[in-house]
């Protein structure tokens, strides 16, 4: 497991890594600050820490009331 | 003139408060980084996640850069057009909806202004966004798999910047014309669906918005039929200005609707 984890590239995936959490922290961060949600906001907050990458995104499309 | 420019500032601070000009070009530049990692690590990832058998050989396919490239645009073509669109299918609708058209429809604003600033704005994020994701892409195809002559990318990018032209602007109009709901299915319906039609049927004929994205990626395997090209440009842009024209006169004809 070890030899495996060393044999990951981590300069070359470090971005994408990045994009994701820079999506979490934001869209947490939104959830935080915003009045309302469609639905309980601790749904959102376990959907956007869990699902990779599109959680953030659903969250941000129909989870954000515009008011 | 000078109701656009402040018309223009107050979407501007409306996309940074929501985060769009954020989150928007994070999603496009996410998947031009991971479409080609995910090419050439395709090998390890399925060793480590397949449960192949020892025994059977695979013959990985070779990716070409272009072919990686093209990838990546077919992942816009879906998911991104899909968060284009649902992202933008409330910028006017929405407006009717909870009550800042009724602040906004009162004063003595031109409807010219009032579309325009909205078109400039999503214009700007949807194309900053596509750009930032396709050179991103570009570069991590240069460094793993060899490199695409800037020519050719910038061709290929120009013209695919049409057509995201021509996909903001329908989500604009249809926002502005129908209720939210509305707005996006029908979008869906002219972005995605007619695409998939306009490539089953459309060997019947050459020139068509629809095409600009097959003849953009044309640009980086040689070139495309130069009059089929042309003709598909000018078709498009037109169609964006009338749709346009389109968009102004719904967003006036539906003032009214708005919720006081």
């Amino acid at each position: 497991m070890e030899a495996l984890l060393n044999d990951i590239p981590w300069g070359i995936i470090a971005p994408i890594l990045i994009i994701q959490l820079i999506l979490v922290v934001v869209a947490l961060i939104d959830l935080v600050r915003v009045l309302h949600t469609n639905g309980p906001k601790w749904v959102w907050a376990i959907v956007i820490v869990l699902v990779n990458i599109m959680g953030p995104i659903v969250y941000f499309i129909f989870g954000r009331k515009n008011e | 003139m000078r109701d656009l420019i402040v018309l223009f500032q107050k979407e501007w601070r409306e996309n940074t408060r929501n985060f769009k000009i954020l989150w928007i070009p994070l999603v496009f530049i996410f998947f031009g980084l991971s479409e080609p990692l995910t090419s050439y690590y395709l090998p390890q990832i399925l060793n480590a996640v397949g449960n192949i058998p020892e025994e059977a050989m695979f013959a990985f396919p070779e990716f070409t850069p272009s072919q990686v490239l093209m990838a990546t645009m077919g992942q816009y073509q879906f998911i991104g057009m899909l968060v284009l669109i649902l992202g933008f299918m409330g910028t006017i609708s929405r407006e009717r909806k909870n009550g800042t058209g009724t602040l906004l429809y009162v004063r003595p604003i031109s409807y010219v202004s009032y579309f325009l600033s909205k078109w400039k704005v999503v214009g700007i994020i949807a194309l900053a966004s596509v750009w930032l994701g396709l050179l991103t892409s570009w570069y991590y195809t240069g460094q793993l798999f060899g490199s695409i002559p800037a020519t050719d990318f910038l061709a290929f990018a120009g013209t695919y910047s049409v057509w995201i032209l021509f996909v903001v602007t329908i989500v604009l109009a249809m926002s502005a014309w129908l209720p939210t709901g509305g707005a996006a299915s029908l979008s869906l319906v002219l972005v995605l669906f007619v695409q998939i039609v306009d490539s089953l049927l459309g060997t019947y004929w050459t020139i068509s918005p629809w095409k600009v994205s097959t003849y953009a990626t044309q640009w980086l395997t040689g070139s495309p039929d130069t009059s089929d090209f042309w003709w598909s440009i000018g078709v498009t842009i037109l169609a964006i200005v009338a749709l346009v024209v389109f968009g102004v006169s719904m967003s006036k004809r539906n003032a009214s609707k708005t919720k006081v």
